[in-house]
Parts: C-alpha cells; sequence; structure tokens
C-alpha cells in the first residue's frame, strides 16, 4: 500500500530527500504507525495524525492512501 | 559557603543612590529558591497596595535561581517581577541568554531596585561590588550601541547589559528588558518600570563561579542531557528552534490568525521555522547555520536561538538583534495575516533595539488591525497608515512608531486594552487580552487547560505557566511522576484536567523560581524531567528536596503573585478570557467552528479554585492556604489584604 506522509518541523530531517518533509511512501499491509515510525528510524517521542484524526495510537494500521502527519510534541515557544 | 548562591541580595535605592548588600540566612534561599517567588518576597514587602507603576514607589525585582551559573543547559535565566504599567496587576517575565550566568559571577543573587534617580544612570557589578554610574550619554541609544559603548567605556567586551531601549525610556507599556541585544524579559513591562526610574541598564562581570555541592552527580547529570538530546528532539529543536511549531500549529487549527478568528493560515509556510533555518538564517547561503545561524545561552547544549541578517532593502536587519522564536513569528505574522519572512525579521529586530515585547506588540497591532476591518478605525486615525491586515509595511511601520511613541503609535504603546478604553467605537470587542496582557500564540479555543490558565495566572494570558493539554496523553511516564495518572480526551475541561492544570503550573512556577528554562526542565517534551530537574537542584546546593518539596515552592510563588493581585482588590472579576472566545467561532482549517462553551468554562474554573484552595466567590488565596504556605505573613503585613482574604 502508498501512504502520503508529512513530517512536520524538525522531523523533515528523517526525509532529507523529500519536499520539505512530504512524500508518497509504500508500506506492507497491515503495517501500523509504529511500523512506519520504526521505517523512518524516528526514536523520540511523537504524534502522528491520520487522515486529519488526531491522537492515533502507535498500534493502530494504516491503510492505502491515508494521509499521515507526524508532530513532535513541543509546545511551548 | 552557599552552594549554588552567592548569599548577597543588592538593595538599590535609586533616589538616594544608596546601596545595601543583605546576606539572607540558607533557609531563606530553600523557602523562595530565586527567580520570581525571591522577587515577590520584596516586592510585597516593600510595596504598598495601590503603588503606581511608574512611580519610585514601585520596587523592581532582578532574580536569579539557587542553580543560575553552573554549567548544564537551560540554567541562565534571570526573572523581574514588580507591578506592571501594562495590566495593574503584579508583572512577571523571564529571560536568558549571558547575563544571569554573569550576574552570578558579579557575586548577587539578585537586585531589589526602588527609588527613582534624578538623573539617568546604570548599575554596575563587578566581582562582588557595587557601583551607580552616569548614563546620560547612554540615554536615547538602541540597546545595541548602548551595549557598543558601555563595551568601549568599561575595556571588556566581556561585561553582559541588561537594559532599556528608548521604549522603556519612553515608557511604552509593554517596553522589555534587554540583554545581548536579542534576549528579552518581555512580558508586561517591566522595560517601563525601569526606565520609570531612570535605570538605563545594570551590567555586570565577574569571576565567583559558583560552588557545586556534588561534583561527580552534577558531571553525570551533564552527561545525561548531552546523550538524550536525541532522544527527547532536543537536537531538531536546537536546530529548527520554536519557529518549527508554527506549520504544525497550523495543521492542528491551534496557530492564531487574524487576531485570533481563525486557527489556521493559508500562508503558514511562507512563516514556517524549517524555512526560516533554510532560507533566512545567517549562513544559509552556504549551509552553514549551525555555525552562524544559531546562538545558545551560557552553557546550553540545546542552542534552540535564532540569528538572522538581512543586507540590503527596507527590512534590512543586523545579525546582532537576533531571530524571531515562534511566538514573534505568529504574533507579527499569521495575527496580522502578514506572511513576509522578511519583515517579520524586521519588526522582531526593532522590538529588540527599541526594547519591547514582541507578542504584546505584534498582538496589539493586530487587533488595531480588525479594528480597521471593522470599520472602527480610520486613516484619519492612523495618521494615513492602512492597517490592513496582510499590510507588511504598516506592520513594520506602525512597530517602530510605537517605540517613539510617535502618531498612533502613541496610542498603540499603552496596550490594546487600554487603547480601546481611548478610542471607544466599540473596540472592546474585539480584544485577545486577559488582564489587560495580549494573548500569546496558542489558542484556548483549542488548548482548553490551557485557557484556564491564561484566564487565572496573576500577570495575564501566558503559554509558559503550564504544561499544555496534549502533553498529559504524549507523556505518561514523566506526567506520572508528578502524580498525573488519568490523561483526558482532546478539548476536555473536566475536574482531570484542572488538575493537570494546577500541577504542572505549580511545577513551572517552581521552575520560574529557581529561575530555570522551561524548554530544558519540565514535565512533558523538555530535555530533563522534573525528575532530573530535583536531581539538579540537589547535586548543586546539596540540599535533599523532593518533587514535593519543588511543587510548593511553585505553589507558594503562585498563591503570592495572587495575594498582590487580591491586595489591588483584583480577584476573580479579572479571571476571563478574551469575549470573542466564547461568542465567535472560530473560521476555517481543523478547528473550524471551535467556541467556548460559558457555562462549561465557568464550572471548570470553579473546579481550578477549589482545587487551589482559594475562594470560589472572589478568586482570593485562603487565609489557611497562605499559612499552609508560610506566607501568613503577607496577610498580616497588608491590611488591605487581610481585609479580603479569610
Amino acid at each position: 500500500m502508498q501512504i502520503n506522509l508529512e513530517l512536520m518541523g524538525p522531523l523533515v530531517d528523517y526525509l532529507p530527500d523529500s519536499e520539505c518533509g512530504q512524500t508518497k511512501m509504500s508500506l506492507n499491509d497491515e503495517s501500523t504507525i509504529a511500523d512506519l515510525l520504526s521505517l523512518l528510524k524516528i526514536k523520540q517521542r511523537v504524534a502522528v495524525a491520520v487522515n486529519g484524526e488526531q491522537e492515533k495510537e502507535m498500534k493502530d494500521l494504516l491503510k492505502d492512501g491515508d494521509n499521515v502527519m507526524v508532530f513532535t510534541n513541543v509546545s511551548g515557544g | 559557603m552557599p552552594k549554588g548562591y552567592t548569599g548577597k541580595i543588592l538593595h538599590v535605592n535609586l533616589t538616594q543612590g544608596e546601596l545595601i548588600i543583605e546576606e539572607p540566612e540558607e533557609q531563606f534561599y530553600r523557602t523562595y529558591m530565586g527567580g520570581s517567588a525571591l522577587g515577590m518576597h520584596y516586592v510585597l514587602k516593600e510595596t504598598s497596595a495601590g503603588v503606581d507603576a511608574l512611580s519610585p514607589e514601585n520596587v523592581l525585582a532582578l532574580c536569579t535561581g539557587v542553580v543560575t551559573g553552573t554549567p548544564i543547559s537551560g540554567q541562565s535565566r534571570l526573572t523581574a517581577v514588580a507591578k506592571s504599567p501594562l495590566t495593574g496587576c503584579i508583572g512577571d517575565s523571564q529571560g536568558g541568554g549571558f547575563f544571569p550566568a554573569q550576574m552570578k559571577f558579579s557575586g548577587f543573587d539578585a537586585v531589589i531596585i526602588k527609588g527613582k534617580s534624578p538623573k539617568p544612570v546604570f548599575l554596575w557589578l563587578h566581582n562582588g561590588e557595587a557601583e551607580l554610574r552616569d548614563a546620560a550619554h547612554l540615554w536615547g541609544l538602541t540597546t545595541g550601541d548602548a551595549e557598543d559603548k558601555l563595551k568601549e567605556e568599561l575595556d571588556d567586551k566581556r561585561i553582559e547589559v541588561l537594559q532599556i531601549g528608548p521604549a522603556g525610556e519612553n515608557l511604552v507599556n509593554y517596553a522589555a528588558l534587554i540583554s545581548m541585544s536579542n534576549r528579552a524579559n518581555g512580558r508586561t513591562g517591566m522595560g517601563a518600570v525601569m526606565g520609570s526610574k531612570n535605570l538605563k541598564a545594570v551590567v555586570v562581570r565577574g569571576k565567583q563561579k559558583p560552588e557545586i555541592a556534588d561534583p561527580d552527580t552534577f558531571k553525570e547529570l551533564q552527561k545525561w542531557g548531552t546523550a538524550n538530546l536525541e532522544a527527547t528532539g532536543m537536537d531538531g529543536f536546537g536546530k529548527y528552534g520554536t519557529p518549527s511549531v508554527t506549520t504544525p500549529q497550523d495543521k492542528v487549527g491551534g496557530l492564531p490568525t487574524y487576531n485570533f478568528n481563525s486557527g489556521t493560515f493559508d500562508q503558514a509556510a511562507e512563516i514556517d521555522g524549517v524555512k526560516l533555518y533554510k532560507e533566512r538564517l545567517r549562513g544559509h547561503e552556504r549551509d552553514e547555520q549551525n555555525r552562524f545561524g544559531r546562538d545558545t545561552c551560557f552553557s546550553c547544549t540545546v542552542k534552540c536561538k535564532r540569528v538572522t541578517q538581512i543586507d540590503e532593502g527596507p527590512y534590512k536587519t543586523e545579525a546582532k538583534y537576533g531571530g524571531p522564536e515562534y511566538e514573534t513569528i505568529a504574533t507579527f505574522g499569521s495575527y496580522c495575516g502578514v506572511s513576509e519572512m522578511d519583515a517579520i525579521i524586521r519588526a522582531n529586530a526593532l522590538c529588540n533595539m527599541y526594547g519591547m515585547d514582541t507578542i504584546t506588540c505584534g498582538a496589539t497591532i493586530a487587533w488595531a488591525m480588525e479594528c480597521w476591518a471593522e470599520g472602527k478605525l480610520s486613516a484619519e486615525d492612523t495618521g494615513g497608515i492602512e492597517l490592513v491586515y496582510g499590510n507588511a509595511e504598516a506592520m513594520v511601520q506602525m512597530t517602530e512608531m510605537i517605540a517613539k511613541c510617535e502618531g498612533f503609535g502613541k496610542i498603540l504603546a499603552k496596550g490594546s486594552r487600554k487603547a480601546a478604553e481611548i478610542i471607544g467605537r466599540g473596540t472592546e470587542e474585539y480584544l485577545i487580552t486577559c488582564k489587560g496582557q495580549e494573548a500569546p500564540a496558542h489558542m484556548p479555543q483549542v488548548k482548553r487547560s490551557l485557557g484556564i490558565v491564561y484566564a487565572v495566572n496573576p500577570f495575564g494570558a501566558d503559554h509558559e505557566s503550564s504544561e499544555h493539554d496534549g502533553s498529559y496523553k504524549a507523556f505518561p511516564e514523566r506526567m506520572e511522576y508528578i502524580g498525573l495518572t488519568k490523561p483526558q480526551e482532546k478539548l476536555a475541561l473536566n475536574k482531570e484536567m484542572m488538575r493537570f492544570a494546577m500541577v504542572t503550573q505549580h511545577l513551572f512556577s517552581a521552575i520560574d523560581s529557581l529561575s530555570v528554562c522551561s524548554f530544558i526542565y519540565g514535565p512533558a517534551w523538555q530535555l530533563y524531567g522534573a525528575d532530573k530537574l530535583v536531581e539538579v537542584v540537589n547535586a548543586v546546593t546539596g540540599w535533599d528536596v523532593d518533587i514535593e518539596e519543588l511543587l510548593e515552592v511553585g505553589e507558594r510563588r503562585l498563591n503570592m503573585l495572587r495575594a498582590f493581585n487580591s491586595r489591588e482588590g483584583i480577584g476573580r472579576e479579572s479571571d476571563t478570557l478574551p469575549k470573542k472566545m466564547f461568542k465567535r467561532p472560530l473560521e476555517g482549517g481543523r478547528s473550524d467552528g471551535y467556541a467556548l462553551d460559558e457555562e462549561e468554562w465557568e464550572r471548570a474554573l470553579e473546579d481550578y479554585y477549589r482545587l487551589c484552595e482559594w475562594d470560589v466567590e472572589t478568586g482570593h488565596p485562603s487565609l489557611k492556604k497562605m499559612e499552609s504556605l508560610g506566607l501568613g505573613w503577607v496577610v498580616a503585613e497588608n491590611e488591605a489584604l487581610s481585609q479580603v482574604v479569610s
């Protein structure tokens, strides 16, 4: 399956060849959010939104065509 | 011999030119720790109810904490407290850089300033000695120029200078204290208080490094910070800085836009932090931003400060004035509908040159822009300047006019609440102030417990006085350490979220009393969690504090701030959010249609009061609470307070 992935803020560095952290990504069927983060080698705690829905769990399954956004949890500034 | 602190507090009476050094007992430091709590001890002792914020009788306290100046990340912070000319409530503001550590090296933990000098002076602190010197030749200079002159005059490039700029001299109600020409104790108008005293600057230099009680543990804590930069994401935060939250805020509908009428800005990508890093930070042309475009505070490994430089054109900017934080990008950018990054960089530099708070300045201009859009202001009021949303040129021009108190800028220099009172015509409907202080760039409609803290915070809306809502669920291990084990769903405004608000508020209040950085120490995403904060305090001081003791210090400071307001007769009636947040649903993006429900919100406010043991009717701290925190003396010594606290 293929997802539309967008890494936000400092996470863009995990996709150095992408256009501002945005790319299409192929995943094995039945991949979870945890699988995606593992593939990206993101070790820090992040928040993930799928198709605009926030507060997703690491065990949640992704499906073909999902729009996935990954955020850091920084809340100050 | 004290560990961590110098044991010396300088009292300055500018009217008489008198300098007295006090050496408090160790218990005093353990009770207040430093920063805001320590400063409030003196403000409550030495001012009377009804004091005019810009009079000689107001007391300005500049305080470091017991770990300031030790070589570990996030400790070089200074807190300023005094009655605020912007709000009429207590004022409180934190700032970082190298000044706080150098002030400790100069031999003083804090400086308590009262009176008014007959002529402009600066205070020179060096190796345990203090003197007042003439500053007539510095009056009127921008911060960069004044700092250059002082370095030349004192023949020492390593002095650190905390100063007011022309905005502080002009008593702009939200004038800031500036160090390094780009670090600000920005909020609540502490620069105007210093200006009203004819004190241009405090200049520090010394070699008295604080002693550390347990150097081995301290070294381990230093190493832990460096080793955990990647795991906590603080390496990326350091690289891209606070501006990197701009786009994420926009995506979740939490980027205040058009004076808080929307949570999404269709040009957010233009003002994002990654773009700022790639296309504007100094050195970007050679991909050398890490070397030339980032700056830091004393001994901090995170290095999150921005350096920008524009060599030509209308927004020409010198590197010494730094670069914008997220708050500045939002207030001058999305609040005003402005997407030109160079204009934001220039407005930021003007605030640092003249010494003004970027949040209140940008938000006040945004308020005027909404008034313009609603037909309440016209070119006749503004002297021909078209304050239309998106007009970058007008935004920058107005920023400079405010600093100089020129034309319409003179009215906006009072802040939006007072400007609305002067202008009338229903313009108060568009205010985004709490207690007269403009809201920072996090939205109560989206972060609802934060909204309660905006309302109850004694010095007005503030985004660094509690942890933000989403962190409760996102950081369960760290939350458990401070007794928060029941994370709630998004937008919840129930009793557990009020407990989250209060407990994290106490922790942030302790952080502001220790005077450490809330990006480095905190209950959630920060580099060091609250457990490590306890370890740092103990390693430096040799004390045996635990988290409960630190939270109590935070609660003590919060109640001192609150008691100051109670003494002024300010209570529950001031604990409100701007009307528009209840009446006007947000437009567009993920938060489209969001508005607060007044009944639910008031119920949450009362839950919060009960948790704090404050009177639900009046909002004043109870006598029992004050006494349990060792603050019975505050009530006993202040008749006006004893009449409202029971």
